[in-house]
């Protein structure tokens, strides 16, 4: 087993009455990228403030690298923080060294790697402007960059695409892939699914503080069960010609003189199986449409469509 | 840690510095100083010169009017006199006899300032009021110059007639559309009362010149001290006088300069807390090197304007010094010697210091409770009112510096750094003095662990005024709570 960059071990807290963390355990593996999910309000930031020192946890321990999370611990590690900001009188160049400096790295190098970050995110021409004269996404940009300019060893991301535009999304995305492929350990946390459906191989899903899944994706997948839909004509039922080759089917209303079907895919099948089936079965088959699982639907399916009504749809296209 | 500090520090301290705002201040704040110090000998000089006239069966009250406000000008010129003698830098004991004899002798007031010897360094005072003849019979024919729609005519021109003074036989009414100027009232009491003592004098067969001879008999005063050492002079001096005027100078330097460099602390936490970087900077620097930076970038701040000032000052007295009359050069050596006495300075600086960790502590506490200046504003409110403390004991050092009150209020933490160095002058006893300074110092650690916990509630719990309220209001009976 990879050593953890970062870990929970029954991790609790409580503000006042509030029960924000309930006994939270997981551990993120050096060299993962871990999507930390659930709605607003699951506790996810809470979590992250107390694997960082910044809250003290009420019950349990957390570590960075095996270690208490001290500021040489913490020197390893690049967070943004939910709530983000920035010295509006400050120049980008100015906080991206100056954030750089106080994790530890040398004057020179850190301006060199500023012009460098900058330059690459297209920012350069901006480097020496104040903060308060660039736009939201700008700035959102050049704290996402301070938080690289170290290379750290562990990034923790605490929403980072909230806020950003669909293009910035993307090219935080590829950033994000980027930092992995340097060999950065990488959690983020999110409450869009979609993004960590592209990125991640590992999820951790919370819900009102508890932890409600922990592992691969494709385990949150098989544990939801994939689905397929298939459209047949003349009241043919699709469900009495699956059964026996182990498909479960139920009808959906019937439209413009053809019914759908929703499939359950047995473990080990997939839509292309069902579908062989019935046309073996001589079904007369008028639509196919594969279902894939999505995130959105573990989530679901784990903590129900109440809790799940927190999470948004995709923000955007990508 | 090192590192951290000073880097935290640097950004904050360029930060200020490079804020326009701070230019401004350091700019203004001599100007302004200078301007409100030299403001009223200027209002003073621009005075126009006040005309009235009198309605008076006779020029008996006229004659007695005219010679208090002689006399007026002659005491200003006395005070002249005296005032450079102690600073050494008079003709000696003789200049005020020699001015004296001239008046006796019938000599105007300029003779008598030449017969001085002194006749450059001395100022002939201006002349406040003047008489002029009634331009018209009646106080009821003389509305229209009162009221201003009617000018008298005078050497310099047409000018406003300012006051009239009715004699009656048993009062005087003074009109005037002026209600707040006191002086020519005064002159008129005074004129009054040397009318009525020569008339009750008169009745009552005493030779008015009796109060001149009790007053020339009467053995002056002379105030003098004992010295450490036998035989030194025992007269005293400026040099007595100016440890006390500077230490209440140097009090209130320390109140304006803490009151001014701790806003910026407040502003700058205030920024941090609204802009939200409090979860960046505090997962990479720790809190208390975070603190230490902030407090070392105010610091250095406020040193930059106190060295900025005192070579600026220098730099001015050094150019204009030459040019300087030698009662004004005598005047600031002297106050000069007395601020930079280790009895004051050392003192003063360590009162600046402390001061200015207790309230800079206090004042980043109370900005990492607050997203605006107008929440700070309320929480704000008390401290202010607690901190006019300092400046009403000053008030009270200019009437008497070794007033028990001041004594006493110097022994409450939050006030010693101003109240210490108003004691210095009076030469308090050792353990005493060492005493306050350990006891500012405790305050200091106090008040410093206590904005720790608060800052650390702001920062990092996101606490905020109406927590820092709803806490107050537990903790302090009677807040909160309903009337009966």
């Amino acid at each position: 087993m990879n050593l953890a960059a970062m870990q929970l071990e029954g991790a609790t807290k409580r503000f006042g009455a509030f029960l924000a963390v309930d006994d939270l355990s997981f551990r993120v593996p050096e060299g993962a990228i871990v999507g930390f999910l659930g709605p607003n309000g699951a506790g996810k930031s809470t979590s992250l403030r107390m694997a960082l020192g910044i809250l003290t946890p009420d019950a349990g321990r957390v570590s960075l690298f095996g270690a208490p999370p001290r500021l040489e611990m913490l020197r390893r590690v690049g967070f943004l923080p939910e709530e983000r900001g920035l010295y509006k009188k400050m120049s980008p160049h100015a906080i991206i060294t100056y954030f750089a400096r106080l994790r530890g790295m040398d004057a020179d190098p850190a301006r060199r790697r500023a012009d460098e970050l900058l330059d690459a995110a297209g920012l350069g021409e901006f480097s020496r402007s104040r903060i308060s004269k660039l736009s939201k996404g700008m700035a959102q940009k050049v704290q996402i960059l301070s938080t690289l300019a170290h290379k750290p060893d562990l990034l923790i991301l605490d929403e980072p695409f909230s806020g950003l535009d669909p293009v910035n999304q993307q090219d935080l995305e590829a950033l994000i892939r980027a930092e992995h492929a340097r060999g950065a350990t990488i959690l983020f946390s999110t409450h869009v699914m979609e993004h960590a459906e592209r990125l991640c191989e590992t999820i951790v899903m919370m819900a009102r503080g508890r932890k409600v899944f922990d592992g691969r994706l494709e385990a949150a997948y098989s544990a939801l069960g994939q689905r397929a839909r298939i459209a047949v004509t003349d009241g043919f039922d699709l469900h009495a010609a699956l059964s026996p080759a182990g498909f479960t089917a139920e009808p959906e209303p019937e439209e413009a003189g053809r019914k759908w079907w929703q499939v359950q895919l047995p473990p080990g099948c997939d839509a292309q199986d069902a579908l062989r089936a019935a046309v073996d079965k001589g079904a007369p088959i008028a639509g196919f449409a594969p279902q894939l699982a999505r995130l959105r639907d573990v989530f679901v399916s784990l903590v129900g469509e109440a809790e799940a009504l927190e999470l948004p749809r995709q923000e955007s296209s990508t | 840690m090192i590192g951290s500090i000073y880097l935290v520090a640097r950004r904050d301290y360029l930060g200020y510095v490079t804020a326009w705002g701070f230019w401004l201040g350091l700019l203004l704040t001599p100007v302004l100083l200078g301007a409100g110090m030299i403001a009223p000998t200027l209002a003073a000089s621009s005075e126009p010169v006040r005309h009235f006239t009198i309605i008076d069966g006779n020029d008996a009250f006229r004659d007695a009017l005219m010679e208090e406000m002689s006399e007026s000008r002659a005491d200003a010129v006395r005070f002249q006199i005296e005032t450079l003698e102690l600073v050494g830098s008079g003709n000696g004991p003789g200049a005020l006899e020699a001015f004296n004899a001239a008046l006796e002798g019938g000599a105007s007031l300029e003779d008598a300032i030449s017969a001085t010897g002194q006749g450059a360094t001395l100022s002939v005072p201006q002349r406040d009021y003047a008489y002029v003849p009634p331009p018209a019979g009646s106080l009821e024919q003389l509305r229209p110059w009162l009221l201003g729609e009617r000018q008298i005519e005078t050497e310099a021109g047409p000018a406003p007639l300012f006051a009239v003074l009715v004699v009656k036989p048993d009062r005087i009414e003074y009109w005037s559309e002026n209600v707040t100027e006191g002086g020519l009232k005064s002159l008129a009491r005074d004129a009054a009362t040397r009318l009525t003592r020569a008339r009750v004098f008169a009745q009552a067969g005493v030779d008015p010149g009796i109060l001149e001879r009790i007053s020339a008999a009467t053995p002056e005063l002379e105030e003098k001290r004992v010295r450490d050492q036998a035989g030194a002079p025992s007269e005293v001096t400026l040099a007595d006088r100016a440890p006390f005027i500077v230490s209440i100078a140097i009090a209130f330097l320390l109140w304006t300069l803490i009151f001014s460099v701790v806003n910026y602390l407040l502003m700058g936490t205030i920024e941090e807390r609204s802009n939200k970087i409090f979860d960046s900077l505090l997962t990479s620097v720790s809190l208390s090197h975070l603190l230490a930076g902030k407090l070392i970038a105010v610091l250095a701040v406020s040193l930059t304007l106190m060295a900025v000032w005192g070579l600026g000052g220098t730099a001015v007295t050094v150019l204009v010094g030459a040019a300087l009359p030698s009662g004004a050069a005598g005047l600031i050596e002297t106050f000069a010697a007395a601020a930079l006495n280790p009895a004051i300075l050392l003192p003063a600086l360590l009162s600046f210091l402390l001061g200015y960790l207790m309230f800079g502590a206090l004042f980043l506490a109370l900005g990492s409770l607050c997203d605006t200046i107008q929440e700070a504003q309320t929480l704000m409110t008390p401290l202010l009112v607690l901190l006019m403390v300092p400046l009403f004991m000053l008030v009270i050092a200019i009437e008497n510096p070794e007033s028990p009150i001041i004594g006493v209020m110097s022994w409450i933490p939050v006030f010693t750094p101003f109240l210490l160095i108003l004691r210095m002058p009076t030469e308090p006893a050792i353990w005493e003095v060492a005493a306050l300074l350990v006891l500012m110092a405790a305050a200091a650690m106090v008040i410093l662990w206590l904005a720790t916990r608060v800052y650390r509630a702001g920062a990092v719990h996101g606490a905020g005024v109406n927590d820092a309220l709803a806490w107050m209001k537990n903790r302090l009976p009677g807040l909160g709570k309903p009337a009966p």
